[in-house]
């Protein structure tokens, strides 16, 4: 293997059971050469963080359809920041209003993708990303 | 042999240095999951770093027991490896779970979708879970598992569930670096006995029958003793004990744990722990030199190259190569000897 | 098939599929539908077995029912919501309840947390009931209510505020969507393992047979199926599935089919690709008729009826450009009409961004009426049939749901089928399918993949949900726990553990616990105990 494949953790916090865009999405991920481990439905903020620590991924993305994006959005980051791994990219989708998404970019939320969004899109945003954003060598 | 890629590098001097630094052993050591995750991820990603490790953690490894769980497709192994990472965490253990899915040949990607069935293992703090993609392991386990396993071992597991889809090489994988092997069937898959891999039902210390809600269990379980019954897979040893369970309703799991803990009591007491632990030092040891010679000669002469060459030749005037094996071999010693004088630097660590 | 004049005229480049990938000829003949024979399989509207309507008249003898879903913040919120659709028009309400409510979780559990009056207003007593109907007469507007695992309970409760309001049972009119099957399959909103949800199921078509008659029980739904990916034939097939495993159950129960199969109702989506949808709404009705004369031997006509609701394809909306979206739903509404249903909902324009704002409301509302008053469409019973086309297409997709229930009998039902993953893995692999035909520009999506205005704004106003509402929802709950009959509230919820634990039937203890303002999340808690939780199965 020439290069190490991006890990992803995908999860849907909350109560919101459409998980559609999340399995599309994964699946447009592991075509595109990363590992997804999929965390499902009725994630606590804390347990997404939790496996995302444990699974040294690279990026949480997010799935939310239940307008509860900024709380749990909100709430992932802090526990990202809190766990020590701030310097790892949280994105994800949903419906989620302009205003909304550039108040969570402000928090250090990444991206967020909508209806529509291509998933080649959120590929190549988290390539992209990973390429300019390295982990460091020395642990 | 896939593992095998992960010790020849291994052994390799001339592997890329990775710098594990002093604080970031005492984090792993003082329990910071971040840590184990990271070491996880480099092990897993470089085999460069694994004498670096195993030379860390060799004071902490060998007492762990760890535990194979297999079976095909869709008979639950997830929530049953859940279920008994519970049971084993509730027992006092300290419990890690690698659960490994398959790496698609030809995007390198891979899904993994074990943790969906083991949310309730999420912020255990006796629990490490992990998902591993088998990579280059050609559908079998990753080439890593051993030395994940080692790295979780090291930051303090004592029992290790490592969870695999049970087709083709990674039933045989599992069977080479899981100390108990669990295998897990389900009551539709009664028919499939026959067939199985002869393998598997004869490395298989504990077996099965999970979704037992569903009609069929005594079926498959009668058929189970009907084939050991005739001394068929394992005419050397015992039947496995056979045991039916339901991971979804949580029903049976108390008595699996139970079993397993007995089996690797007995396998500790009667010494076969160690034995198994010495068997695998032992292989690794053969494997890793032979490979490093291997490699030395690799990087003294265009080995490939000149090997197909001579071949040709042999082929066509119908020669014995083995005045090119001799003359090869004095060769490679004359240049060990030479760059042995030259400095240590190639000396391996193992 | 190629057309003689297509050997030399030129043909676009394009896949000439439907949306859910069907090829589709270039014309359609007498051909196409020689073997169909039309006076047994297309019959009269109003006449067996209802392909082209379930009345004569159709809509000229009563227009749908314009139902606009609703439901957003507080209970009072929605109430004033309602009164606004009402004042316009509306001719029905359409209850849309947040997520905790949906789940069966009140307002201050921890999984609630961000969730309370997002998405739907949040209920978490009869306290909210009241509030939420205030000032409507239950007896004059049907209502409807989406809601599916603690459906029962949250019915109770409207009961028990019919009664404060002081209507007869026996005057309510509405549907509660209360179909189970299709949350395993497509929306995962349960509770409990299958088997006990069918039960509660099976309990509220016995007591509403009894005592609210003109309540549809059940509204057995493809919208969610579709909306999770599937094609038209596998919304149809896994709806009318479904509906077939819930009159098992009844009949299992020791019920006459005619005692309850009056009152079960569908919910269909109508998506964009506008002949296949009408298509399918006319199969649907086929294939039930059929199934529940020939197959259970139903005898009332009114058991052969596929009655239905339709709701325009949410997932069909773009955040783009989102005035286009009100062209979409006009054609899908179209479709929904010319299918004959019997109640429709219309997207507004707003609903791939946020929740709908009164002015998109109003639009998507006077939709449905310039279809209804100004197009001429509904002056005619099924116009499009005879139409070689939509003939053909009918049977076609009728045909494959035939063989998707072969199928599925064959892996010995569809709770079983439901549990190996095979709905929800067709559904998925068809959703990947149609986001990559999307992908490669095979199909179109206009101001997403093409047509695209590269500098667009937004500039619709979003409706916002008040931060306040989640902390004065907790509170409420918190506050009615202090001030109630705590005695009797415990009492009543012991009641219906022990009944739950029998095989009584637990509606009349739920409406006890109702009437004690028991909360939604207490009964949900005291049925877990003795049915356990359901836990994920994810299918690939």
């Amino acid at each position: 293997m020439n290069e190490t494949p991006i890990k992803v953790v995908v999860g849907k916090p909350g109560l919101d059971g459409h998980d559609r865009g999340a399995k599309v999405v994964a699946r447009s991920l592991v075509e595109a050469g990363m590992e997804v481990v999929y965390l499902g439905l009725r994630q606590t903020p804390e347990s997404i963080v939790a496996a995302a620590v444990e699974e040294d991924a690279d990026v949480i993305g997010l799935s939310i359809l239940s307008g509860a994006h900024m709380t749990h959005f909100r709430r992932v980051r802090e526990l990202m920041l809190k766990e020590g791994i701030g310097d790892r990219l949280l994105t994800g989708g949903g419906i989620i209003p302009t205003k909304d998404q550039e108040s969570l970019a402000t928090l250090g939320v990444g991206r967020l993708f909508g209806p529509g969004d291509d998933p080649s899109a959120i590929v190549g945003y988290i390539q992209e990303w990973v390429k300019t954003h390295p982990r460091s060598g020395v642990i | 042999m896939a593992v095998k890629s992960a010790r020849v590098q291994a052994a390799r001097g001339d592997a890329p240095e990775v710098a594990i630094t002093p604080e970031f052993w005492s984090e792993f050591f003082a329990g910071n999951r971040r840590a184990c995750a990271r070491l996880i991820t480099q092990v897993e990603n470089d085999p460069g770093v694994v004498p670096a490790v195993r030379d860390r953690l060799s004071a902490r490894l060998g007492k762990a027991v760890r535990i194979g769980i297999t079976g095909p497709p869709g008979v639950g192994k997830s929530t049953l490896s859940s279920a008994i990472a519970l049971g084993m965490a509730n027992a006092g253990h300290k419990v890690g779970v690698i659960a490994v899915d398959p790496s698609s040949p030809f995007t390198g990607g891979a899904f993994m979708g074990d943790r969906v069935r083991m949310d309730q293992l999420v912020g255990n703090p006796d629990v490490y879970v992990r998902s591993l993609a088998s990579r280059e392991g050609r559908g079998g386990l990753s080439p890593a598992t051993p030395y994940v396993a080692d790295v979780i071992e090291g930051f303090g597991m004592d029992r290790i569930l490592i969870e695999t889809v049970g087709v083709g090489q990674a039933e045989l994988d599992v069977l080479a670096c899981a100390d108990i092997v669990v295998l897990v069937l389900q009551p539709s898959t009664g028919d499939a006995i026959q067939s199985m891999k002869a393998g598997i039902i004869e490395g298989a210390d504990l077996i099965v029958v999970n979704k037992a809600d569903l009609p069929g269990v005594d079926t498959v379980l009668q058929s189970l003793r009907f084939v050991f019954s005739l001394g068929g897979p394992r005419p050397n040893k015992p039947a496995p004990p056979l045991m039916a369970t339901s991971a979804q309703q949580s029903e049976g799991i108390d008595h699996l744990v139970a079993e397993i803990e007995k089996l690797a009591t007995e396998l500790v007491e009667s010494g076969r722990h160690f034995e198994m632990r010495r068997e695998r030092l032992e292989l690794e040891i053969r494997d890793a030199i032979q490979q490093n010679l291997w490699e030395a000669f690799q990087s003294l002469v265009d080995a490939d190259e000149e090997i197909t060459s001579v071949a040709t030749e042999l082929a066509k005037s119908g020669g014995s190569p083995y005045k090119f094996v001799r003359e090869t071999c004095s060769r490679i010693e004359m240049k060990l000897r030479a760059s042995a004088k030259k400095g240590m630097k190639n000396e391996t660590r193992e | 098939m190629k057309l003689e004049s297509e050997k030399t005229a030129p043909v676009r480049e394009s896949e000439f599929t439907t949306v859910s990938g069907r090829p589709v000829q270039p014309l359609y003949t007498r051909e196409d539908v020689a073997r169909e024979d039309f006076e047994e399989n297309l019959g009269q509207p109003g006449e067996y077995p209802y392909t082209r309507g379930v009345h004569p008249t159709m809509y000229r003898g009563k227009l749908w029912t314009m139902r606009q879903f609703a439901g957003m913040g507080t209970a009072e919120q929605t109430n004033e919501r309602f009164k606004f659709l009402l004042a316009r028009g509306q001719t029905g309400l359409s209850t849309a309840f947040d997520n905790p409510t949906l789940y069966g979780w009140d307002s201050d559990h921890a999984l609630s947390e961000g969730e309370v009056g997002k998405t739907g207003v949040a209920v978490d007593s009869l306290a909210d009931m009241e509030r939420l109907f205030d000032a409507i007469p239950l007896d004059k507007v049907s209502t409807s209510m989406t809601i599916n695992a603690p459906a029962a309970w949250i019915f109770a409760m409207f009961l028990a505020n019919a009664e404060k309001q002081g209507v007869a049972f026996d005057k309510l009119r509405g549907t509660l969507q209360n179909d189970i099957l299709k949350e395993y399959i497509a929306q995962k909103e349960w509770i409990f393992p299958p088997a006990p949800h069918l039960r509660i199921i099976t309990d509220l078509f016995a007591f509403c047979g009894e005592h609210v008659p003109q309540w549809n029980t059940i509204s057995i739904s493809g919208y969610h199926i579709r909306e999770a990916g599937a094609t038209a034939a596998q919304e149809l097939a896994f709806t009318l599935m479904d509906g077939f495993t819930y009159v098992d159950h009844a009949i299992e129960a020791g019920m006459d089919v005619d005692d309850f199969a009056p009152r079960l109702s569908f919910f269909f989506n109508s998506h964009l690709d506008f002949f296949e949808e009408i298509a399918k709404l006319r199969a649907a009705r086929r294939i039930w008729a059929r199934h529940m004369k020939e197959r259970y031997g139903a005898k009332n006509p009114r058991s052969w009826l596929c009655r239905f609701h339709v709701q325009t394809a949410g997932c069909s909306l773009t955040a783009q450009q989102p005035e286009v979206n009100i062209v979409r739903t006009a054609l899908e509404a179209l479709a929904g009409v010319l299918g004959g249903c019997q109640s429709l909902h219309t997207n507004s324009m707003d609903e791939a961004l946020a929740l709908p704002s009164d002015k998109a409301v109003e639009i998507a509302l006077r939709t449905q009426q310039v279809i209804a008053f100004e197009s001429g469409v509904a002056n005619v019973a099924d116009p499009l049939g005879g139409s070689y086309f939509v003939e053909k297409l009918t049977r076609d997709i009728e045909d494959e749901a035939e063989s998707y229930f072969a199928q599925i009998n064959l892996m010995g039902g569809m709770v079983k089928a439901i549990e190996r993953g095979f709905p929800q893995q067709e559904i998925t692999r068809a959703a990947f399918e149609y986001q990559r035909a999307l992908s490669e520009k095979r199909k179109i999506m206009i101001g997403v993949n093409d047509f695209v205005n590269a500098d667009e704004k937004l500039i619709i106003p979003i409706l916002e949900i008040d931060e306040s509402v989640e902390p004065n929802q907790i509170a409420r709950v918190k506050a009615l726990r202090e001030g109630r009959d705590n005695v009797a509230v415990g009492d009543r919820l012991a009641a219906l553990e022990k009944a739950a634990r029998t095989r009584a039937n637990l509606i009349p203890r739920l409406l006890e616990c109702a009437r004690a303002y028991a909360t939604e999340g207490e009964i949900t808690l005291t049925l877990i105990k003795v049915f356990g939780e359901f836990r994920e199965q994810s299918f690939f």
